[in-house]
């Protein structure tokens, strides 16, 4: 877990970064070259990585890794290849609800990538930013030809639970015992007074 | 290796992007609490002393801020004083509300050792006996006396005789909505009903469906959710009233002039209580009183059996109008008449009709069933109309399809008579 603090925080601070922040913050300024402050994601280009080789080579917090990479039709690895699944989301800010990026879903499956093979529990999202023709942003340096930002992407690994229970587990959320707890509260206040 | 992020949480934060203050509990206790209760210093003051009895939550919200980034938690040292000199219990009154534990407290685990415990408190607006829930809630993080003998929580009593003085170390956070969702669609905001159908639901589900079978109690049970929607309570009386209005046409044999009456009523909101109109019918017409309870499990049974088929949305609806229409017809006849005569609402019937609810609270009424109808204001929250439900269109839908359950039901009370 957690090696990557070359970023010096107290406990309790974590890689948690929201959609916005990973394309703002992070890919968006890689693509332009600039300084990435702080410089945590590695960038492991389109090395054939299983998921499970990742740890150590991607920033990991807790259950998650996060690299850069770059946009690619087919992400074959050693053991297996990532499908893509559904559809792309949209990546927006949260103060102009402007759109800034897509997401998309990969799952990992072990196996030639023409058998649908065995679909494992690893997921990886994609983050990119829009396509260069989309992308109105005026240009820093109208002097230098514009840097290719599409193919330049994030991904972040995990894998999901067996269960289901995401991330329930570090008690940030309420458990179903606990929501049963509050509506039997409704029971005492209610009947008490008969 | 970059710099030394300097970060100054209190001034203006420049804790790095995509970082946020995610501290888990064995953090909180181990680090935070420990250093807190022992007065060593903590590097960066993130987490800061808050009087629990000066602010409220979203004052907390405000305090507690880390930086500029978007939070969910806000976390904070408390000091617990006790509420009274001579008592045990903390006083976690503010000016607005009060926190209320609720549930158990939980134990926490650092490597297999018991660390501390988290205490679960609810965050009420209003005075103690009628507050009114909301959805901030607060884990209370407090260690265990055994590993704070050298502090100043003197106690060593096993049990709850200990907690009750000291430090501990707070989070506050939202609540999301994932049961309130089942309760009132209507009320949700967006987003809520994505987590209808989450791992977690099912098991809530699942305890609340074993909770309904112990009894009588369980109206109060999610009655009581429907309280938080305040929005909907005045639509409970007319609800109510319009289901007694259509009671008279029960007495017709046929079946087709009570659905046209239905239609006539439809502009006023009432197709939706279709549904267990044929229920009160077929009660109304048991002469057998010793039944009442086969009829009113089996209706319940099949409501549940209905419901089930479509995700469970409205079992608790149809079950809540399943009792309360029983529980109507049988003792708050005579209450619910005065509401008849009530100017606002606008429409009234003749005393003929309403002979026949009254005829039947006879000997049968259990009296549990007072306090049910005693508030008016428990209000089925699906039947409020309020214009946000544009995409819940499919629960009302599906509360449709329950509605072509009457027959069924006819049938079920039927056969047992």
């Amino acid at each position: 877990m957690g090696d990557n603090n070359n970023v010096n925080l107290p406990p309790g601070f974590r890689f948690y970064p929201t959609d916005e922040e990973l394309v703002v913050h992070f890919l968006q300024r890689k693509a332009n070259l600039l300084p990435c402050h702080p410089d945590v994601i590695p960038d492991l280009e389109l090395y054939p990585y299983d998921p499970w080789e990742l740890h150590g080579r991607a920033l990991a917090e807790g259950k998650q890794w996060y690299y850069y990479s770059r946009r690619t039709q087919n992400r074959v690895t050693g053991n297996g290849y990532w499908m893509p699944m559904g559809m792309e989301e949209p990546v927006v800010t949260s103060s102009s609800n402007k759109r800034v990026g897509m997401k998309k879903y990969y799952v990992f499956h072990v196996g030639e990538a023409p058998d649908a093979g065995n679909t494992t529990n690893w997921i990886m999202q994609e983050y990119r930013l829009l396509d260069s023709a989309s992308s109105s942003r005026s240009s820093r340096r109208r002097s230098q030809p514009k840097p290719d930002h599409s193919k330049w992407v994030i991904c972040r690994v995990y894998e999901r639970d067996n269960d289901g229970d995401d991330d329930d587990g570090d008690g940030t959320e309420l458990s179903c015992l606990d929501e049963v707890f509050l509506s039997l509260d409704d029971l005492d206040e209610i009947s008490l007074p008969n | 290796m970059p710099e030394n992020m300097s970060i100054s949480v209190n001034g203006q934060s420049q804790v790095p992007p995509g970082f946020r203050f995610h501290p888990t509990e064995e953090e909180l206790l181990q680090y935070y609490l420990r250093k807190k209760v022992s007065y060593e210093k903590i590097d960066l003051d993130v987490i800061r002393d808050v009087d629990l009895n000066k602010l409220e939550p979203w004052d907390i919200q405000e305090k507690c801020k880390i930086g500029t980034t978007p939070q969910n938690d806000w976390y904070f040292f408390s000091h617990k004083d006790k509420k009274y000199p001579t008592g045990t219990r903390t006083n976690r009154a503010t000016a607005a509300g009060f926190w209320k534990a609720t549930g158990r407290d939980k134990v926490i685990y650092s490597n297999g050792k018991r660390i501390g415990m988290r205490k679960t408190l609810v965050f009420y607006k209003g005075r103690a006996p009628h507050g009114q829930k909301s959805d901030w809630i607060m884990h209370e993080y407090r260690l265990d006396d055994n590993t704070t003998s050298d502090t100043n929580i003197v106690s060593n009593v096993m049990g709850d005789g200990g907690q009750e003085e000291g430090w501990v170390v707070c989070r506050i956070f939202k609540k999301k909505n994932h049961l309130k969702t089942l309760d009132s669609p209507l009320a949700s905001g967006e987003g809520r009903r994505s987590h209808l159908f989450d791992s977690c639901d099912e098991g809530a589900l699942e305890q609340m469906l074993q909770q309904m079978q112990r009894g009588c109690k369980e109206e109060s049970s999610y009655e009581g959710n429907y309280n938080n929607n305040s929005s909907s309570n005045h639509n409970y009386g007319r609800f109510t009233n319009e289901r007694f209005m259509k009671l008279p046409s029960l007495e017709s044999p046929k079946s087709t002039s009570m659905e046209s009456q239905h239609n006539n009523n439809n502009n006023n909101g009432g197709d939706k209580n279709d549904g267990y109109h044929p229920i009160i019918a077929s009660e109304m017409g048991t002469d057998n009183e010793g039944s009442f309870a086969t009829h009113h499990h089996q209706a319940m049974v099949h409501a549940l059996e209905v419901g089930s088929g479509g995700g469970g949305l409205t079992n608790w609806a149809a079950l809540d109008r399943l009792v309360a229409s029983q529980l109507n017809g049988q003792t708050e006849a005579s209450r619910q008449l005065a509401c008849f005569n009530d100017p606002t609402i606008g429409y009234c019937t003749s005393d003929h009709d309403l002979q026949f609810p009254t005829l039947r609270s006879s000997s049968t009424a259990p009296t549990s069933s007072t306090s049910t109808h005693a508030r008016p204001n428990a209000a089925p929250a699906p039947y409020s109309h309020t214009q946000d439900f544009t995409s819940e269109i499919d629960l009302w839908n599906f509360t449709r399809s329950t509605l072509a359950s009457s027959e069924p039901l006819c049938h079920v009370s039927n056969t047992s008579v």
